[in-house]
């Protein structure tokens, strides 16, 4: 009767394939959980998070704007920023999705940066095994936000700085974001931004440096290198 | 986070947001292809966007630091080289996070 448990052909396969992925996702996802939980928020709200937004580093970004009662359409405002480059992700995978309607709007809600980055090195575009792939990634994120949420609601830590693992992560993905870089100028650009708002405008420094970058790649459009209109 | 509306509207805000973007090639993939606008802004924004997270983050966390930026400075630091020199995030993460708590807490 438990079939679906006996661990062979292509659920092996999936979980081979997830294993690397399980080494982050647990731990950052009990970094989310427990983080979430000692904000004051409730265990089954971050569970919710994890359930429907998936998305790493704008729910570690949510953590400090709830706490601030920051306005909704500013949290939608800059997880639209945070996670645009989400937008370009399914482009490589048009030819590739599953048929049947509800695996393959499934697998797009599930494309976060590390199951993109596995479904398409896969060795074969075995459709069914990507969709097994998303879910099982997806069960690990969940699985560390449970863990990390009932943690954090049983411990009274004192220690100060444990949020600092969203600088962390945020320096994690500059650096990734730095190594395939095809140009420094989008960098120096947002800090010269920045350091020129911050006097000014301390709260707003971020979103207005944000706004001055996306005018910045506007501005220089004619300097990108020319794409082939075939 | 008491008020329990607010949080459950601002989750489901960013679940719609996340999920149109995730969306958006296989409703316009053609003109995402075709525009180079949709390039460029592909190209330059994450970098940007990254390194302007990281500035606030860090930023927000030497104002609450009496003793800063000295602690921020060191583990933005190690984390940066960790992650340029291993590529493991985990790693670089805990290790990162391991040391500024600990300069916070004990020296």
């Amino acid at each position: 009767m438990f079939r679906f448990l006996s661990i062979d052909g292509p659920a092996r396969a999936a979980l081979t394939l997830t294993a690397p992925v399980a080494m982050g996702y647990v731990p950052l996802g009990m970094v989310f959980g427990f983080l979430f939980v000692q904000a004051g928020g409730a265990w089954w709200l971050a569970l919710s998070s994890s359930l429907f937004v998936y998305a790493g580093a704008s729910q570690y970004m949510m953590i400090p704007l709830l706490a601030a009662n920051t306005p909704i359409g500013t949290i939608a405002l800059a997880t639209l920023i945070v996670n645009s480059r989400h937008m370009f992700y399914g482009l490589s995978l048009l030819k590739k999705l599953p048929e049947h309607a509800i695996a393959r709007w499934y697998l797009v809600f599930a494309l976060t940066d590390e199951t993109y980055s596995v479904v398409t090195t896969m060795p074969d575009g075995n459709r069914n095994l990507m969709v097994r792939i998303a879910a099982i990634n997806q069960c690990w994120w969940v699985f560390g936000t449970l863990a990390g949420a009932l943690i954090g609601a049983q411990a009274k830590i004192g220690l100060r700085g444990l949020d600092f693992a969203l600088v962390a992560l945020f320096c994690v993905l500059a650096v990734e974001q730095w190594r395939v870089r095809k140009s420094a100028v989008p960098l120096w650009s947002a800090v010269i931004a920045y350091g020129l708002i911050y006097p000014f405008s301390a709260q707003n420094a971020l979103v207005l440096s944000i706004a001055a970058s996306l005018l910045t790649a506007i501005a220089t459009l004619k300097w990108a290198p020319r794409f082939n209109h075939d | 986070m008491t008020d329990l509306r607010y949080v459950l509207e601002v989750i489901a805000a960013m679940a719609l947001v996340t999920f149109g973007l995730r969306a958006l090639p296989f409703v316009a993939g053609r003109w995402l292809e075709k525009h180079p606008l949709a390039h460029r802004l592909g190209e330059f924004l994450p970098l940007a966007i990254m390194a302007l997270l990281l500035l606030s983050s860090s930023v927000s966390a030497v104002q609450d630091d009496p003793h800063g930026p000295w602690p921020e400075i060191v583990a933005v630091g190690l984390t940066a080289v960790l992650q340029w020199r291993t590529k493991i995030p985990l790693l670089s993460i805990l290790t990162g996070t391991g040391v500024y708590v600990v300069l916070r807490n004990f020296i």
